[in-house]
This record gives C-alpha cells, sequence and structure tokens, in this order.
C-alpha cells in the first residue's frame, strides 16, 4: 500500500487543551507540572501535571449533561478525540470504514477508587460499575464521534499504551481493514496510580528532571491525544492535506522485569533498531528524538544507553517532554507523538527542562533550550512501559 | 496468507489442559464456577509461583501447555487478550489505599495489577523479546488480540505467535458485576440456559491459549482463514457484514457446516446470536461453548478453542449442538465463530480444515 500519513490530531494535557496551546507552551519552555487542584487524595505534597480543568469544566466543554454518568479519562479522550475529527475533517464520510484504537490502562478507576465501598455495600453508584473497566472508556469516547465507527478496540500495555494502538492502527491501515484509523489513548490522574508509583519509589517530590545526572524519579501526569491516519491516496482522494508521514514503528519486549528496564535498554534498543528498519532509514536520518525520558534513574540511564546503541556517537538531537506534561502514563504515546508531529512540522525542538549535569554513562546531553528554525525529516518518538513493552514510532515530513 | 493453530490448551471448570470436555464434559452446577487448577509444579517452581496471583500462574501454565504441545520454545509474538486484568492484585491494591489511607502500601500487588503483566510475565519466562501487546476491550479482548496476530502473519513479519485470553473472576467483582444484571439468579442447568427469556450467564474465569503458525504441520488442529471485528448497532448491517465477509473469502452461507456462537443463557446476548442465525443460517448446524466453560470477558476464546479442538477431531460432540441442522456427520468442514458484546462490538472468525481450503 502507499504512505501512510497523519491527516489530524487532538490533544489535551496539563499544557491545556488543543495542538495551538501545547506549541505555546513548550515555545515558550512553560512546564504544566505543579501542585494537585482536582484529585483528592493525601499526598497534596507530590508535584504532578494535572489537566487544569475540573469534570465539570470538560462537561461543559463537551456538552454532556451532569445526569450522564462519565470518568474522567472518557473526558479527557472526547476533548482530544472532537480536536481530532475536526482537524481530520471525518465528518460526512459516508461508507467510509473508520477503526477507533484507544490505549488506557487506569480506565474508570478514578471513580472506582471513589465508589468502590458503594459497589460492594449498596447500591448507589451502580452505574459506575460498567464504567470501570477499559473497555468502557473506548465505548465512551467513541460516542463523541458523530460518524460512524466500523470497530473500536481498547490497548493495555501500561505507559506504551497510546503508541501501540497508533501501530495497531497502522496495521489496520496496511492490511486493508480500515479506510481511516483514530488512534491514541487517555489516562486521568487518580489515586491509585499515584500511590501505586509512590510505593515503588519512583516519584520525584520536585519537578522531575529528565536525563540529569540527579534525577530522582518522574512527576505524573494525565490527559489525552489521538491521530487520524489514513493512506496517502486516501487522504488525496477525499482532499485533505496531509501533516506529515508514519514511515516507520515497532514494538518489542524487554523481558527483563515486571517494572524495570534492563540496564542496556534490550528492548528499547530492539524497538527504535526495527522502527528504523521498517522506515527503511538509517540512524543518522534522525533528526530528533522524542524520548520516553521519564525523570527515572532507571529509565533514562537504560533509553540513553539503547540510543548510544543504535546511534553511537552520533546521537540525534534529544528532549523529554516529560517535565511539561509528567508522565501521562496510558496517554503518553500519543501526547508525545502529536508533540513530535508539531516539532516536525514547525521546525522547533522542545527544551528538556530543569537539565544540568549528563549522566556519566551516556555520552549526550539533552537539548536544554527550545530550537526553534531547525530543519527537521524525521522524528522517532518513544514510549516503553511496565513489563517491557517498548514500543517507537518514526513521523516524516511528507516527501 | 495461511495461519494455522498449532496447538491449544486451556484451564477452565473443565479438566485442566486436556480435550476430556469433548467426552466427558462437566456441566455447570452453580452460578459462579471456579477454575479448577492443574498441578502448577510442572511449570512453575514453588518459589516462582508464591509470586504470583492465580490469574498469572493459570496464564503461564497455558501458555508453557501450549508451546510444549506444539514444540516452539520461543514464538515470535506474545499477544494477550484480558478484559480486566489482574483483578485480585488490583482489589489488594484498592482496598489497602481505601482502608490504609493511602499510606503505607505494598508495592507487589500494584506491579502485578496492570493489565499487560500477564503477556509479559510470559515473555520474562520465556525470555522472548519480540512482539508483545495487550488488549482489554470487554468481550472482544480474545478476538482483538487474534486480529493483531494475524495481521502480523499477513505482513510477514512473524511466524509463531502465542495469543492467550485470561481473565479472572474475584467474589467482589462477581458480586459486583451481579448488580448490574451479568449473572443467573439461580436456573443452572443446561435446560434453563437454552430458555428464551430468561437473564443473566453462569461466571468463570478464562484461560486459554493458542499457538499459531504460518506452516502446516501434520499436528495443526485446524486453519484460520481469517477474523474480522465489527461496530455497529444496527441489525441489518450485521447480516451484511457477516455476508461480506464470507464472500470475501469466496464462501455463501451454505458453505458453513456450523456456527460457533457465545449463547449464554441471557436473552439479551443469545436474542441477537439466535437473529444472526436464523437470517444468515436458517438450517446451519449452530453449536455453544459458554455452557461448558463459563462467561467471562475472555470466554469468546474457548469459543474458537472449542470449534478448533472439533477440526482436529473431525467431529460435534452431541452436549455442543445447540441446535441441529444441516452437517455432514463424516466431515466437519468450516466453521464461522460468531462472538459479539452487547449487541455492538463484534467478531467474526472462520475456521476450516487444514486440508480444505475454501479458496480452491
Amino acid at each position: 500500500m502507499s504512505d501512510i500519513v497523519i491527516t489530524g490530531m487532538g490533544v489535551i494535557s496539563a499544557l491545556g487543551c488543543g495542538v495551538e496551546a501545547t506549541v505555546d507552551r513548550l515555545i515558550r519552555s512553560e512546564s504544566g507540572v505543579g501542585r494537585l487542584r482536582y484529585l483528592k487524595t493525601v499526598h497534596k505534597e507530590i508535584p504532578v501535571a494535572e489537566v487544569p480543568f475540573s469534570d465539570d469544566d470538560l462537561r461543559k466543554m463537551l456538552g454532556i449533561a451532569d445526569g450522564v454518568s462519565i470518568t474522567r479519562t472518557s473526558l479527557l479522550g472526547r476533548v482530544a478525540l472532537r480536536e481530532a475529527v475536526a482537524m481530520g475533517q471525518l465528518k460526512g464520510l459516508g461508507d467510509q470504514r473508520v477503526a477507533f484504537i484507544s490505549g488506557t490502562t487506569v480506565g474508570g478507576m478514578e471513580k472506582s477508587e471513589q465508589f468502590y465501598k458503594d459497589f460492594l455495600e449498596n447500591d448507589s453508584r451502580n452505574e459506575y460499575i460498567a464504567l470501570h473497566d477499559c473497555g468502557a472508556c473506548t465505548d465512551m469516547i467513541g460516542r463523541e464521534y458523530t460518524g460512524k465507527i466500523s470497530m473500536q478496540t481498547t490497548i493495555s500495555t501500561a505507559c506504551s499504551s497510546a503508541a501501540n494502538a497508533i501501530i495497531y492502527g497502522a496495521d489496520l491501515l496496511r492490511t486493508g481493514r480500515a479506510d481511516l484509523v483514530i488512534a491514541g489513548g487517555t489516562e486521568c490522574l487518580s489515586k491509585f496510580h499515584l500511590d501505586g508509583f509512590n510505593t515503588l519509589m519512583i516519584l520525584d517530590n520536585e519537578p522531575c528532571k529528565p536525563f540529569d545526572k540527579n534525577r530522582h524519579g518522574l512527576n505524573l501526569g494525565e490527559g489525552a491525544a489521538y491521530v487520524v491516519m489514513e493512506s496517502r491516496e486516501h487522504a488525496e482522494q477525499r482532499g485533505v492535506q496531509p501533516i506529515c508521514q508514519l514511515t516507520g514503528y515497532a514494538n518489542r519486549c524487554d523481558a527483563y522485569h515486571q517494572t524495570a528496564s534492563s540496564p542496556e535498554g534490550e528492548g528499547a534498543f530492539r524497538a527504535m533498531q526495527a522502527a528504523l528498519q521498517s522506515a527503511q532509514l538509517q540512524p543518522g536520518d534522525i533528526d530528533y528524538i522524542n524520548a520516553h525520558g521519564t525523570g527515572t534513574p532507571n529509565n533514562d540511564e537504560s533509553e540513553g544507553k539503547a540510543m548510544m546503541r543504535v546511534f553511537g556517537d552520533k546521537v540525534p538531537l534529544v528532549s523529554s517532554t516529560k517535565a511539561y506534561t509528567g508522565h501521562p502514563t496510558s496517554a503518553a504515546g500519543a501526547i508525545e507523538s502529536v508533540i513530535s508531529i508539531l516539532a516536525l512540522t514547525r521546525n522547533f525542538v522542545p527544551a528538556n527542562l530543569n537539565f544540568s549535569e549528563k549522566i556519566d554513562s551516556l555520552n549526550f546531553t539533552p537539548v536544554t533550550q527550545v530550537l526553534t528554525d531547525v530543519e527537521l525529516k524525521h522524528v522517532l518518538c518513544n514510549s516503553f512501559g511496565f513489563g517491557g513493552n517498548d514500543s517507537s514510532c518514526i513521523f516524516s515530513k511528507i516527501s | 496468507m495461511d495461519t494455522y493453530i498449532r496447538a491449544a490448551s486451556q484451564i477452565s471448570m473443565q479438566h485442566p489442559l486436556s480435550e476430556e470436555w469433548m467426552d466427558a464434559p462437566i456441566l455447570p452446577s452453580a452460578v459462579f464456577n471456579e477454575p479448577i487448577d492443574p498441578d502448577y509444579k510442572q511449570f512453575i517452581s514453588p518459589a516462582e509461583a508464591r509470586r504470583m496471583g492465580h490469574l498469572l500462574k493459570r496464564a503461564v501454565a497455558v501458555s508453557l501447555d501450549t508451546l510444549q504441545k506444539g514444540e516452539c520454545s520461543n514464538p515470535d509474538a506474545i499477544i494477550t487478550g484480558t478484559g480486566l486484568g489482574c483483578v485480585e492484585n488490583t482489589e489488594k491494591f484498592l482496598n489497602a489505599l481505601i482502608d490504609n489511607q493511602e499510606q503505607c502500601l505494598p508495592p507487589t500487588p500494584f506491579m502485578q495489577s496492570t493489565h499487560n503483566t500477564i503477556s509479559s510475565q510470559v515473555a520474562l519466562k520465556l525470555q522472548c523479546h519480540g512482539y508483545n501487546s495487550t488488549y482489554s476491550h470487554r468481550g472482544t479482548s480474545f478476538d482483538s488480540a487474534l486480529l493483531d496476530a494475524i495481521m502480523q502473519f499477513q505482513l510477514h513479519r512473524i511466524s509463531t505467535a502465542l495469543i492467550g485470553g485470561y481473565d479472572e473472576m474475584t467474589p467482589a467483582y462477581f458480586n459486583m458485576l451481579a448488580k448490574i444484571g451479568y449473572w443467573r439468579d439461580g436456573n443452572v442447568d443446561l435446560a434453563s440456559l437454552k430458555t428464551n427469556g430468561m437473564t443473566g450467564s453462569l461466571a468463570s474465569g478464562a484461560a486459554v491459549s493458542l499457538l499459531l503458525t504460518d506452516s502446516y504441520s501434520p499436528e495443526c488442529l485446524c486453519r484460520i482463514v481469517d477474523t474480522h471485528l465489527f461496530y455497529t448497532h444496527n441489525a441489518e448491517e450485521q447480516n451484511t457484514l457477516i455476508h461480506s465477509f464470507l464472500h470475501q473469502h469466496n464462501l455463501s452461507e451454505t458453505d458453513i457446516d456450523a456456527v460457533m456462537c457465545g449463547f449464554s443463557g441471557d436473552e439479551g446476548n443469545d436474542a441477537v446470536y439466535r437473529h444472526l442465525l436464523n437470517s444468515n443460517f436458517p438450517d446451519t448446524t449452530a453449536l455453544w461453548y459458554k455452557h461448558l466453560f463459563g462467561e467471562s470477558f475472555c470466554a469468546s476464546g474457548y469459543g474458537i478453542y472449542t470449534a478448533a479442538v472439533c477440526l482436529k477431531h473431525q467431529k460435534f460432540p452431541e452436549h455442543l449442538i445447540y441446535r441441529s441442522g444441516h452437517h455432514d456427520a463424516d466431515f466437519v468442514g468450516n466453521i464461522l465463530v460468531i462472538n459479539h458484546f452487547q449487541k455492538h462490538d463484534f467478531s467474526l472468525t472462520l475456521l476450516a480444515p487444514c486440508s480444505n481450503s475454501p479458496l480452491l
């Protein structure tokens, strides 16, 4: 088949709602990490990157009535989907097969953890029982699309869920099983995740410092993003201008530990290398890497070593944008794909905030000041998850 | 591009890791039917087992059993469906979080609560660095995983794939789903499961695994012609999509020897299958499997497993026949497995004997 192109995208994160707000904050190097406002937890001291809208704000944006039960994960997803659908001009498509692929892990947990005792002891919150699981979130988000969805599914590979949703979507196109794909992911902050990551002792009590020698951990984030994908011919036929190409992608497994990454970044190395191979590109062709770069001691060293294995002493421009959006877990792969696409098409490289000292074992330092007017042709976006679910995608300018 | 099921295994309310259910099925006796655990020692050391919840042990055992049967030590891809992931650990962590007001929580249940814990644990055990993914989409989780594997074969990226469907039903989750009408209120005998107009089904867990390959070998159970997922609320469109799926593979409705359906005893669920059978396959034999394996988000995996075992043995045991129709007593040919979740997420899987290509 012909090339896969991106024709629409939508995003919501701690940087705000929409691609323009996202670019604006990135160019001005303004972090979205701060204090909690909406999630009710005892751990108010832990910095997070919370979407700056309450559930009520999001309901109002979407026009969802108070009486309708919906989880925050679904609300965030619907906001991002709405923008992607508008940009991709997906209205009035007729018989086109539009697949909807969404990644999430926490699903409806943010409501379940509030109502769990009610679930068990009384009948006051029963409507949220059916909204708890991951698939239920996809179901609720898909309803935002007023056109016809031909198939839908949900991917849950922890922090690489959204990247794998994009990969599954691309394979649906490649095998002729869909004409258009809306793919990405969504995740909201929950006590379950905040406490879970806290027990693993991988949360920084300060804004995170990806790739810094003295990094202490990650800041959790939340948000959602989706991209619209189709073949180049299909976009041409319906008269939609492609934004960029998805030239390569790969999914590999670290198979090292349930939560930790291997010291030499085996899974990350394999994913990046296989993505390059699928794009028929050489390492030297990559102009910028939007790293997974969580800010944990383990991830950044492992990912950095994997980059050195792929790129040798010529590691391209690298930055992690986790210090802006926090780590939005299952949504990370989609939010960072959108950021990668924005960097590629608007010729800038976001700064890796809070960096001061190089990691001893690595041969590169990240970009510390935002670069504008850089000509980027190919951008590699890494998404790695618990369980060693490592995926990489390559976005390229339209050739 | 042909895909074969080279080996299959299951842990369920039937005898574990065996096909005894073909001749000696265990019929349900309760609304909640716990799976029968095998002796895990042959697969997992006691030290490893202590760190694993029920579902992880079942997933590892059933995966290793499938690989042993298929004489494969390291599949090119591991792809998993799970509607709910490791619920036991999720509940442990959630209860601790609520009861201890978010203080002094144990990390292990959190680490083993994510849905992809299962697929990554299997990869870890096998040291498999290949493609690895997890689908968590309610009643079509397994089907989504199967479709992914078929796409990887079609794109010539792999030549073997281990796919699995895993779900556990804890007492608390069972009670929660009971509140929203999932389960039978008594009446668990077979006759009542086939009686129209009753609501609720029988609960169980799921652990079912298939080894897929792109090359034929004599031990293969059957061939997977294709899998198709679709989403629609429109009953007429469902008929059209079934027809076009068969047409795409140069088949018509009368080329189908049996239709394997997810009848569960719940009227809302079963009415969809009755409508599809009456509209498209009025004279075809209809089979069922949830009376043997119970209902769970990954139950659809048993539908494909059951059909594959029937093709291997070239027979339909009487107890699988939901509705008698025309079928050749001496030859089991094409089986269409239809699955739906809540009348909108559908999957179609077409299975055929290894030697009988419907394309010829």
